[in-house]
């Protein structure tokens, strides 16, 4: 298990990638952000972006399953998330693109009244061009290691 | 439909609150299965075990949810062309099944945009309440506007 205490500040790691299809950015979008630059490839050739992109709450999804499936890995004690610093959709996010996720321990602190501790990174999802699509600071929770009995 | 609020039109200080997204748990497993696979947001027991004491939805699954409220109705209003990101976000409160969430935006401030004269951003104070009007998630966005002159 990976517990708070395990967590090395300035430690980076590359977490995983992920390959955008167009199916996923329609269906995403379609549910959940129905804006044409989003869901009808021929009316987002016309807008300011000239061509489909991805929801950035879609690209906030992907880091997400990529962030589960690490802690997943490391079998970190995750105790969930306060929120997210600051979030920022650098480049548009189309189909065919290969986002990999690098993360960087910026800050950690102990909470003061549960068994929990607070590590800050920033996230990036970085293109197959090695453009950052996607920068985020954010706050995960993790649990204390447990006492070793006397 | 009325003229869109463009770039120009924007007044600071300006309230809206609008959408009403009923939360099923049906969605907030579905949503987990797919980008947030943590027990707390896909297995009832293992959530009740949990720090929460219950089934939540994924914050991320929150933000969707707001997104849908936002293009239903704010960017059907509002001459937007997306959004540069949001800073401050945080998940004040858990989404649980039945919650029925609605959305409320202030206007912030404006700035033109040095580089490209067709648009400016508005930070905009964004806000997801649920049915009892308890904030469930806060964050700032720093949204799109077309300008008027710039068309």
């Amino acid at each position: 298990m990976r517990y708070f205490e395990d967590v090395r500040l300035g430690e980076t790691d590359v977490v995983g990638s992920h390959t955008m299809t167009e199916a996923e950015i329609l269906a995403f979008a379609r549910k959940y952000d129905p804006q044409p630059f989003h869901t009808d490839p021929e009316a987002a050739r016309a807008s300011l972006f000239g061509g489909l992109i991805a929801s950035g709450w879609h690209t906030c999804a992907i880091m997400m399953r990529l962030s589960v499936e690490a802690m997943r890995r490391e079998a970190a004690a995750s105790a969930g998330s306060p929120g997210v610093d600051s979030c920022r959709w650098l480049k548009p996010v189309r189909p065919g693109d290969t986002l990999t996720l690098r993360r960087e321990v910026l800050e950690t602190w102990p909470s003061r009244s549960r068994p929990i501790g607070f590590v800050k990174s920033r996230v990036e999802m970085v293109n197959q061009r090695g453009e950052t699509a996607l920068s985020l600071v954010g706050i995960t929770m993790l649990h204390r290691r447990p006492e070793a009995p006397a | 439909m009325s003229d869109p609020v463009y770039f120009e039109d924007v007044r600071i200080g300006h309230v809206e609150r609008f959408g009403r997204y009923e939360v099923t748990k049906e969605e907030i497993v579905e949503y987990a299965r797919q980008f947030d696979p943590q027990p707390f947001h896909l297995d009832e027991a293992a959530a009740t075990e949990s720090l929460f004491g219950g089934l939540i939805a994924s914050g991320w699954h929150t933000g969707a949810m707001l997104i849908r409220m936002i293009a239903d109705h704010f960017a059907v209003r509002n001459a937007t062309s997306g959004a540069v990101g949001f800073d401050d976000l945080r998940w004040v409160q858990p989404v649980r099944p039945g919650d029925v969430l609605s959305a409320e935006t202030t206007f912030v401030d404006k700035t033109e945009s040095r580089s490209r004269r067709a648009i400016g951003t508005v930070r905009v104070a964004t806000r997801v309440l649920n049915q009892r009007d308890e904030p469930v998630m806060t964050l700032t966005s720093l949204v799109l506007f077309q300008r008027r002159s710039g068309a």
